[in-house]
């Protein structure tokens, strides 16, 4: 099946060149290739040599992750594979930067100019701390990372957050790069037995992507987006204006959420987690506890936890943590996340990971590229490790304060 | 804060390969790629352009009869790419000629660094 996404253009995203637009096709492109064709050779590739090699040399097989990365890191074949994904990111951020670095005077302007439309507030704190797990790498190699360097407010980083996402998830995520707020939101709807949130925060929002729907599908509900990046949010807030949302954006941490108690009745976040700490993780759920109204939900979606898969999976996924400056990634999946939403207060019975399916197909034929039938292969693949995004569904962990 | 974008992504790049300009050899392969990709897509938008305005370009290449003239331009263009494209190798079977080694060369260095 063709992958043919295309991205749907909104008045916050800059105009490609036909050159530009041919790399970031490229780029695009270049990803799909890796993951179809050069990632399920890796399997292959270990248990016929690079296994064996270590065996040899250790005189045992290779027992966890850790050990299939040292049979791994010396074979040619995955070196490829490696030297090539981490390229295909770099070209795809300088990829997009060229249009925005051609545009971005006209990009701060329309960035004011929508903000306006967007009735809901923009709130910026002032001497506001980014915290060192977004600030001490740029995630996902992309140069200046969330938040920028210090000062930096340019709307830019949203910009190409924005255009960049969609070419890394290679639109599986849809024309607005919005599937993992849809599928929780179709969840919410259609599993949690007419639960019907008035008052909803997504946490770790950057542009809003995952956010949009909430408004969306719960029109009447007050919808909060927070995130720590200023530029982040200060785009997210102009480009929900752009497409006629009233969202309210914050800058803010969900270590310490600035709302009373018992303010929210949903709270969510959408491939948030890990990109935290260890020392994060308790505090959000702990916050999240506290924020939530009796009855409220608190629902993450991010990739499934490791004790969940076998060692070769968690390997591939790992890469993650080594070569696209994901710092957390790895440990992330080793946290216990019902515990610690036991130990934040929720009630042990109303605890449990469950999969909120794609929305995906309610994409097809409404966008430029979405046909039918890709929509559907996107949504009807195994799960593989190192392909963008699960098929079936993302992995969703749920609580209920009561 | 300047009107451009940072360009470098903050943290240590890893090397993928024992020898490390192969890490930079695979990523100008990689970008020229992208430029033959770009250049593909770009004659792919002349042809359908001309196509739109009733000239179909796509038609004319596939029925196109090379004269001599331009078997021979096409012939010499190709064997001048496939020249650079090995011009190590070429050099390397010079200096086999030419018996000219790695030692003969520091030996050059030193004789010329006295006489």
């Amino acid at each position: 099946m063709l992958n043919t996404f295309q991205q749907a253009q909104h008045d916050m995203l800059p105009v490609a060149t036909p050159d530009e637009a041919s790399r970031q096709e490229f780029t695009k492109s270049l990803k799909q290739f890796i993951q179809s064709s050069i990632l399920p050779g890796l399997g292959p590739v270990y248990r016929a040599r690079a296994a064996k090699k270590f065996e040899a040399e250790t005189g045992r097989a290779p027992a966890d992750r850790h050990d299939i990365r040292k049979a791994m890191v010396p074979d040619p074949y995955f070196q490829h594979y490696a030297a090539v994904n981490r390229i295909s990111q770099e070209l795809l951020w300088d990829s997009v930067i060229d249009s925005i670095d051609a545009q971005l005077p006209d990009l701060k302007a329309k960035a004011e100019a929508y903000s306006a439309k967007n009735p809901g507030k923009l709130m910026i704190p002032e001497n506001f701390q980014v915290p060192r797990y977004v600030s001490a790498l740029d995630i996902h190699c992309m140069p200046g990372g969330y938040a920028g360097r210090a000062g930096g407010d340019s709307v830019g980083l949203g910009v190409l957050y924005d255009r960049g996402v969609f070419l890394y998830a290679m639109g599986y995520t849809g024309p607005d790069n919005d599937d993992m707020g849809r599928s929780v939101c179709n969840y919410v709807k259609r599993r949690l037995n007419g639960f019907s949130p008035k008052r909803i925060l997504d946490l770790g929002c950057t542009v809003g992507h995952s956010t949009l729907p909430y408004k969306e599908l719960f029109p009447d509900a007050e919808v909060w987006a927070m995130d720590v990046a200023e530029a982040q949010v200060r785009y997210g807030h102009a480009r929900a204006g752009a497409m006629g949302y009233e969202v309210n954006f914050v800058q803010g941490n969900a270590e310490a959420i600035d709302f009373p108690d018992g303010h929210f009745d949903l709270v969510v976040s959408h491939i948030l987690l890990h990109e935290t700490s260890g020392k994060a993780m308790p505090k959000i759920f702990k916050e999240c506890q506290r924020v939530l109204a009796k009855g409220g939900f608190m629902i993450h979606a991010d990739l499934p936890p490791f004790d969940l898969m076998d060692p070769f999976t968690q390997f591939i996924l790992d890469n993650e943590t080594y070569y696209n400056n994901e710092p957390f990634w790895g440990a992330m999946r080793e946290m216990d996340q019902v515990q610690l939403a036991k130990d934040a207060g929720f009630p042990a019975e109303t605890i449990r990971f469950d999969t909120a399916p794609m929305a995906v197909m309610e994409f097809a034929q409404a966008a430029d590229g979405y046909s039918q039938e890709a929509a559907e292969a996107v949504n009807d693949r195994e799960f593989t490790a190192g392909e963008f995004a699960p098929g079936g569904g993302w992995e969703v962990l749920i609580a209920q304060k009561l | 804060m300047t009107d451009t974008m940072i360009r470098n992504a903050q943290g240590k790049r890893p090397s993928f390969y024992e020898t490390p300009p192969l890490d930079q050899m695979m990523s100008m392969i990689m970008v020229l790629a992208e430029e033959v990709s770009v250049l593909a897509d770009h004659v792919d938008s002349l042809e359908r352009v001309a196509k739109d305005k009733g000239l179909d370009l796509a038609e004319g290449v596939k029925s196109l009869k090379l004269d001599q003239e331009a078997l021979e331009a096409r012939e010499a263009r190709r064997q001048a790419f496939l020249s650079r494209l090995f011009y190590l190798m070429r050099k390397e079977a010079a200096e086999a000629a030419a018996h000219e080694t790695a030692d003969g060369f520091i030996q050059t260095i030193e004789e010329i660094a006295v006489r």
